[in-house]
């Protein structure tokens, strides 16, 4: 052994996280186009404006499926956490007579707590994250059935509408435009700057290095479930505002969709890679989607079809870059 | 139990009190019984290695010693006083540093933040130390100094972990411990995954380590190594130590013969055994 093993020149290595977020950015721009040629309508601020409107609660809820992915968990609990605390928040408001600010409180306490249970199940009781939040998932779907007797909560206060209203921005109004920005940058901040942050990374590459360095796991995980709760919370507030009724059978579709999302964004199913970021790119490209393809005429079964290929896509990716690597 | 309790000591060099000792270990995993009543001890400023088959529970030991595993029974003192390590973490309080078989490293993060992974350096300022900032430029800094000493043509200390050679890895993991050991540092087969030449640099930064005063407990199958560098061989043979040895007496033959238990440490000549 005469040659020292060098290590692969710097400047490949640094071009590679740039790529993994260019990788979203590029099928956005380009998704934009198609629909630019499709439709006159498609390149307006209006557009802009819906787009943001259909992925804002995705979008909040798939901030939390990062943060579970990132663990190299899953959260298949997410839409109906979201559809459960829209009940909760309207029922106690409305049928508790609950000031609206306390009512959206318990929601959020509760979405928090549904999280750190799945946190439990997971951590305690070794329960592959796919299999405890398929529990949940049917848990408190029922739950929520039950409580609301299947009926959407009307009738709300005004208060409780507050992510609903608009404001104008340049003319055209954004509602939560702005509330999305400020969580997306939260949890960016959260990821990259901090320690907590840091380890939820190294949780998702190294599960017993984390162990062997002294960090309890256990707390990090119930943390990071009880985290995306909140964070399913807030979707639920942003439902609300949105459709102006507490409802019951919400979230069907959001697992797939956050999931979509994190995904298509660049984070790795397998944990400890990705970024937040990239997540936020992913809602938009789903957005952008639906949106289009709605513009554009086109059958609801099919976007459904072409979220499933964009997920099988954007995995096989992943899949690929890795093997390579 | 305490220190006094052990009279089965009768070298001259017994006199100086025992960094680490534990008596009458034992860790069962269901049906298999990793270790089996081990004792061990450990003088300060000695590279004392540990040798035995795969199997023999080496690893075990040393994880009970490093606080990664609880055993079952048997205690462990540290410079004379019954420790219980919960977590490594209380082992590393105690300022016991391991480089862990099994690499304890995530791939995916840089090499300066596995340096650091668990105790990263915070930014200055209350709120950073709130909201728990980690200083990415200290990191690297601090990084980069203790990484000098190793020769393991590493580039840049913000490239991830993944991207270096199975010897380079080694030599993180290794200056990790290195750095931050302040009492024992526990190496298990660090040199197992180098070619020669940084199998050397790690055997020079051990007794560098040792030379600074500190003791290390090397677990090595590399006879070569082991003869090179132990001041003392722990033998360890189905979970229980076989023998202490005196590699400057004993051949590499007959240490073979008493691992694989050919020979008994009874049929040694007693300047063969250490004490
Ligand atoms: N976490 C574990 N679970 C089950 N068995 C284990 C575990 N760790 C070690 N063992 C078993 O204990 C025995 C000793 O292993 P180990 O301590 O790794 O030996 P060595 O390091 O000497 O090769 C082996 O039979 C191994 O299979
Ligand atoms: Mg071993």
């Amino acid at each position: 052994m005469t040659q020292p093993a060098t290590a692969p020149p710097a400047a490949k290595r640094s071009a590679l996280p740039s790529l993994s977020t260019l990788g979203p950015l590029i099928a956005l721009l380009l998704a934009c186009i198609f629909f630019a040629t499709q439709s006159d309508r498609f390149l307006t601020a209006t557009t802009l404006s819906l787009v943001l409107k259909q992925i804002s609660f995705v979008a909040v809820i798939a901030i939390g499926q990062t943060l579970v992915i990132l663990t190299s968990g899953i959260d298949l609990s997410c839409g109906v956490i979201m559809a459960l605390g829209s009940v909760v928040m309207t029922k106690f408001a409305v049928e508790l007579g609950m000031p609206p600010l306390l009512a959206i409180l318990c929601g959020l306490i509760i979405t928090t707590a549904i999280g750190a249970l799945n946190g439990v199940l997971i951590t305690r009781l070794r329960l592959p994250p796919f299999i405890a939040t398929l529990g949940m998932y049917g848990i408190i779907f029922a739950a929520t059935q039950i409580y609301s007797n299947a009926q959407t909560v009307t009738n709300l206060p005004p208060a409780l509408n507050f992510l609903g209203q608009t404001f104008n921005i340049l003319g055209t109004p954004f509602t939560f435009g702005a509330v999305l920005m400020l969580l997306f940058g939260l949890a960016w901040f959260f990821l990259t700057q901090t320690a907590p942050g840091r380890h939820v990374y190294a949780v998702g590459n190294n599960p017993e290095a984390v162990r062997l360095s002294g960090i309890p796991t256990t707390r990090l995980l119930i943390s990071v479930y009880a985290v995306a709760g909140l964070l399913y919370g807030i979707a639920a507030l942003i439902l609300v505002g949105r459709v102006g009724a507490g409802d019951p059978n919400a979230g069907q579709t959001e697992n797939l969709e956050s999931i979509t999302a994190v995904v298509l964004g660049g984070t790795s199913l397998f944990g400890g890679r990705g970024n937040v970021l990239g997540t936020f790119l992913g809602a938009l490209i789903v957005g952008v989607f639906r949106v289009g393809l709605t513009l554009s005429g086109v059958n609801s079964v099919y976007q459904i079809l072409i979220t499933g290929v964009l997920i099988i896509l954007a995995v096989a990716t992943d899949q690929f870059s890795r093997r390579k690597a | 139990m305490t220190l006094q309790s052990t009279p089965d000591q009768t070298s001259s060099r017994s006199s100086a009190p025992l960094v680490m000792e534990a008596r009458g270990l034992v860790k069962r995993y269901g049906q298999v019984t990793a270790i089996n009543g081990a004792d061990f001890e450990l003088r300060p400023g000695e590279i004392l290695a540990v040798i035995g088959d795969n199997g023999a529970g080496k690893s075990s030991m040393i994880k009970a010693l490093s606080g990664a595993v609880v055993p079952d029974e048997g205690q462990i003192f540290l410079d004379g006083q019954l420790v219980s390590f919960r977590s490594p973490i209380d082992a590393r309080r105690q300022g016991i540093e391991t480089v862990y078989q099994d690499l304890a490293v995530a791939p995916a993060m840089t090499i300066a933040e596995n340096l650091f992974l668990g105790r990263e350096i915070l930014k200055a300022g209350p709120i950073a130390k709130l909201l728990r900032i980690v200083d990415k430029k200290k990191m690297h800094e601090e990084a980069v100094r203790h990484m000098q000493g190793l020769q393991f043509a590493i580039k840049s200390m913000s490239q991830p972990v993944e991207t270096l050679s199975g010897g380079q890895r080694q030599g993180v993991a290794v200056a990790r411990s290195a750095a931050f050991a302040r009492h024992v540092v526990i190496m298990d087969e660090p040199t197992a995954a180098l070619g020669v030449r940084e199998g050397n640099m790690v055997l020079d930064l051990i007794r560098k380590v040792r030379d600074g005063g500190l003791p290390v407990i090397l677990i090595s199958h590399n006879m070569p190594h082991v003869f090179e560098i132990a001041d003392r061989i722990h033998v360890h043979r189905m979970g229980q130590r076989a023998a202490l040895l005196n590699p400057k007496k004993i051949s590499m033959a007959d240490t073979v013969s008493v691992m694989t238990g050919a020979l008994k440490p009874e049929q040694l000549s007693a300047d063969m055994l250490a004490h």
